[in-house]
């Protein structure tokens, strides 16, 4: 029994006495702090429900408030202090006025409007690896967070008092969760991570309301079955958040690398699905289709980046697409409706291909796996981009990413063994670029040097104004149309994606600054 | 005209509806599941990888070795590898062994002299806040499981035998040094800059392996041996026409800083001054995309003979 049925058999009473006005208030009065998952289809300018803002990734506000003419005049309404010396990574979400960000083991409820905390919830001391968090979930009046040591745990949105808390994964062979859940109606889509020990690729469906698992999704074959199409590989981690596709009914969602990370012999083929992106029917958790972005990947570049839903124009046809900038360096633009491959072309530097196969899928160079001696690859282990969100902005076309052109060198022999990273492998220089591709065609239509090696995500307005941060502690506003900058404040290292929203009549930019929220407007005289 | 639509009946009937949603909605909620036990507990796993991130630890040189022995009961390092994960894996990594934003600790200096946290229980309680490590206020008895925890790692990572993240000197004996000084004089342009028997005289006697591999690709980054002596320059041309220069100190896009021929730091907004940076390192960065794999490990073991 749940409340959307109260709501049903209600309506239909009051369809009955023909009164949509009583209709309308009660659905004001049903739940003020609630979620209704079908606000997830057509989110509200006063909020930022799920992780992406909405389900298709491409962090892109209709908002037009803050313009490229006023942008400069951003004036802070409101920081808020989470204590902590580690930054935030994550990207927090909002629902009726309250917003709730996250940090490992943490979660913040406050008031959007005024940065006042309403509520904090600390899971309790844990052995689980703290190593970051990227955001909570909301469903009706539960908000979820995971945990370093793979719970999920079930908060009620007044005060943050536990509902449930449910393994998701076992910790002691090496799972943790950072993730922020990505809701479809009624399941809760939950990742994990863990890629120090050889633990497959698992995902699962969570009942929101009772914490019972619904289906599991395994990216590479499950405890006790044979390895067949992954080759003997493990891994695949569905750490960060997919998006979804309400049409097709399909979740998109980007898998991690495989173990062991950088022995390839010991897992020879592809190994599928690792380093994939992929279609999976949200109620069964059946795999629709599949794309690997790196065939037997031996460099820890996963494809967990988000899968950006985009409809739009290509090569002079109409089509529902997911587009990718992936952490191989690549950027793809896939029929969404069936995984084919439309466009595979680098968006940074990235020497370890010969090419790419029929299928759309770089073909590695055996010559770059690593190797006793050392071998000298771009891009690095942290990638061509990471988990920063990259934003799509629908009016001039442009997928701007947080790009980094980095080498790497990379060691594997068989002393390394076959468990975990089995090799070694070390930075030797990187640089950080914001690049605006053409989505039709990946070329680079501005590129922004960020001084260094970024770690804020994208966000950019129907007005034109790009938002991001630099590695330098500014967070920034950029022209959309040319990169060129518009605005800047020092506010310490930006390490999460920027969100938007507006509450009475007001526009606001939140963005992480270190340990610190900070919640961007315009002066009051002018937004009024 | 503002005639009724609905009569009094059907109004009670709405109301009456209403409220007992209400009170469905208000009952559900307090039948909210009840928190679940948390099943927690246990050993965390062993760290089997090695540290993440694309700032690594310089693993290939030898580690410090540690000045004075200890042990500890293997309780207390159980306890300590939990409190450690926990309370320092956000930056350190699980293992200790480096993370996505602190340093590997089985390689620091501090760690091999302290004797049973004399060194570095007080660095925690003050932290490194210019290096973004919080102070912390943990109790003294986890702090001395943390140790334990550090210690016996240390003593692990000095035993290891090339299980895992070690690179040995022998590893990288692929090159050919002929080959290498001819890349070095010629195609590399290497020789623009250096010289075998100017700076890089004894070069091989200074870092060997890993350590001078990585420096002879980008000598730039950070914990190698020391910082690199090839700092950028700044040529700063001040609206009045003077012109300072000096070694830049900071820079980014908004603004820049040098310190200059008397020692003292300078800052200006980028947009008030025409700078000219002079990056000695830029040819280091544009020869990663032309090494060949052969010329890497040629120059390497050029490099190698320069004793």
């Amino acid at each position: 029994m749940t409340i959307i049925m109260n709501l049903r058999r209600f309506a239909f009473r009051c369809v009955v006495a023909a009164l949509p006005v009583a209709c309308a208030a009660l659905a004001l009065a049903q739940s003020p702090q609630g979620l209704d998952p079908a606000t997830l289809l057509k989110p509200p300018a006063d909020s930022w429900p799920t992780f992406h803002g909405d389900y298709s990734g491409r962090r892109h506000s209709r908002l037009a408030q803050i313009t490229p003419d006023n942008v400069h005049q951003l004036t802070v309404a409101w920081t808020f202090q989470t204590g902590s010396a580690a930054g935030i990574k994550s990207s927090p979400i909002l629902v009726n006025g309250v917003m709730y960000v996250t940090m490992p083991d943490n979660i913040w409820a406050i008031d959007a409007r005024t940065g006042r905390q309403i509520w904090r919830y600390t899971y309790p001391a844990n052995e689980g690896f703290h190593i970051g968090h990227r955001g909570a979930a909301i469903y009706k009046d539960t908000v979820f967070l995971t945990t370093p040591d793979a719970h999920l745990v079930a908060l009620d949105v007044r005060d943050g008092k536990v509902k449930w808390d449910v393994v998701i994964a076992d910790a002691k062979k090496g799972f943790w969760s950072t993730n922020a859940p990505l809701l479809v109606r009624d399941h809760l889509l939950v990742g994990v991570s863990g890629d120090f020990d050889n633990l497959p690729g698992t995902l699962k469906s969570i009942d929101p309301e009772t914490g019972k698992t619904q289906w599991i999704f395994y990216s590479t074959p499950p405890p006790g079955t044979p390895d067949s199409i992954s080759g003997g590989a493990t891994g695949g981690q569905m750490w960060n958040t997919g998006t979804y596709d309400p049409d097709l009914n399909l979740v998109y969602v980007g898998t991690g690398n495989p173990t062991p990370v950088l022995n390839g012999p010991a897992r020879p083929g592809d190994n599928k699905w690792v380093c994939s992106i992929l279609a999976i029917d949200p109620d069964t958790g059946k795999l629709a289709w599949g794309f690997q972005a790196s065939p037997h990947d031996t460099h820890d570049w996963d494809a967990a980046e988000v899968p950006v839903l985009v409809d739009g124009v290509f090569a002079g046809a109409q089509r529902k697409m997911v587009i990718q900038a992936s952490r191989n360096g690549y950027y793809f633009v896939l029929d969404r409706t069936n995984g084919k491959s439309l466009l595979t072309k680098p968006f940074a530097a990235a020497n370890w291909a010969k090419g790419v196969d029929e299928k759309g899928s770089p073909i590695p160079d055996p010559a770059m796996e690593p190797a006793r001696d050392g071998r000298l690859v771009a891009p690095n282990e942290g990638g061509g981009t990471n988990y920063r969100s990259p934003s799509f902005d629908p009016r001039t076309g442009l997928f701007i990413v947080s790009a980094q052109d980095a080498y790497g060198i990379y060691f594997f022999k068989q002393e390394h063994g076959s468990y975990g990273w089995a090799g070694a492998d070390y930075g030797v220089y990187g640089k950080g670029m914001l690049r605006a591709l053409d989505y039709q065609t990946g070329k680079v239509k501005w590129e922004h040097d960020i001084g260094g090696e970024g770690s804020a995500g994208v966000l950019t307005t129907e007005t034109g104004v790009t938002f991001s941060g630099d590695a330098a502690n500014s967070v920034f506003a950029l022209r959309t149309s040319d990169g060129a900058t518009l605005w800047h404040s020092m506010i310490g290292r930006v390490g999460n994606s920027p969100i938007t929203y507006e509450l009475d009549g007001r526009q606001y930019m939140v963005v992480a600054g270190g340990g610190v929220l900070y919640a961007w407007t315009l002066p009051e005289k002018i937004a009024r | 005209m503002n005639a009724p639509i609905i009569g009094p009946r059907v109004a009670a009937r709405i109301a009456l509806a209403f409220l007992l949603t209400v009170l469905i909605v208000t009952f559900l909620d307090a039948q909210a599941p009840a928190p679940a036990p948390a099943g927690r507990g246990g050993q965390a796993p062993a760290g089997q990888g090695r540290g993440r991130g694309p700032q690594q630890s310089p693993a290939s040189q030898k580690p410090p070795q540690t000045v004075t022995a200890q042990t500890y009961p293997a309780e207390l390092v159980q306890r300590g590898q939990t409190l450690f994960a926990a309370n320092c894996g956000f930056c350190h990594g699980r293992d200790a062994m480096g993370g996505e934003t602190g340093p590997d600790l089985t390689r620091s200096a501090l760690v091999a002299e302290d004797v049973r946290g004399d060194k570095i229980i007080p660095l925690v309680h003050t932290g490194r806040v210019d290096k973004g490590m919080p102070p912390s206020n943990l109790p003294d008895a986890d702090l001395a499981a943390i140790v334990a925890f550090i210690h016996d790692t240390k003593v692990k990572a000095e035993s290891l035998e090339g299980n895992r993240r070690t690179v040995d000197p022998s590893d990288l004996q692929t090159g050919n040094a002929q080959a290498g000084q001819q890349y070095f004089n010629g195609a590399g342009g290497c020789a623009k800059c250096h010289s075998a028997t100017g700076d890089l005289a004894g070069l091989a006697t200074r870092l060997q392996g890993l350590q001078l591999f990585q420096r002879m690709l980008y000598p730039g980054g950070r914990g190698r041996g020391g910082a690199s002596r090839a700092t950028p320059v700044a040529t700063i041309k001040l609206p009045s026409g003077e012109t300072i220069t000096g070694k830049v100190a900071y820079q980014d896009e908004f603004n820049i800083a040098i310190t200059d021929a008397s020692g003292y730091y300078r800052s200006w907004p980028t947009s008030t001054v025409k700078a000219t940076v002079e990056n000695p390192l830029d040819a280091h960065i544009a020869q990663l995309a032309k090494y060949t794999n052969d010329d890497l490990h040629n120059v390497l073991a050029y490099l190698q003979t320069l004793k």
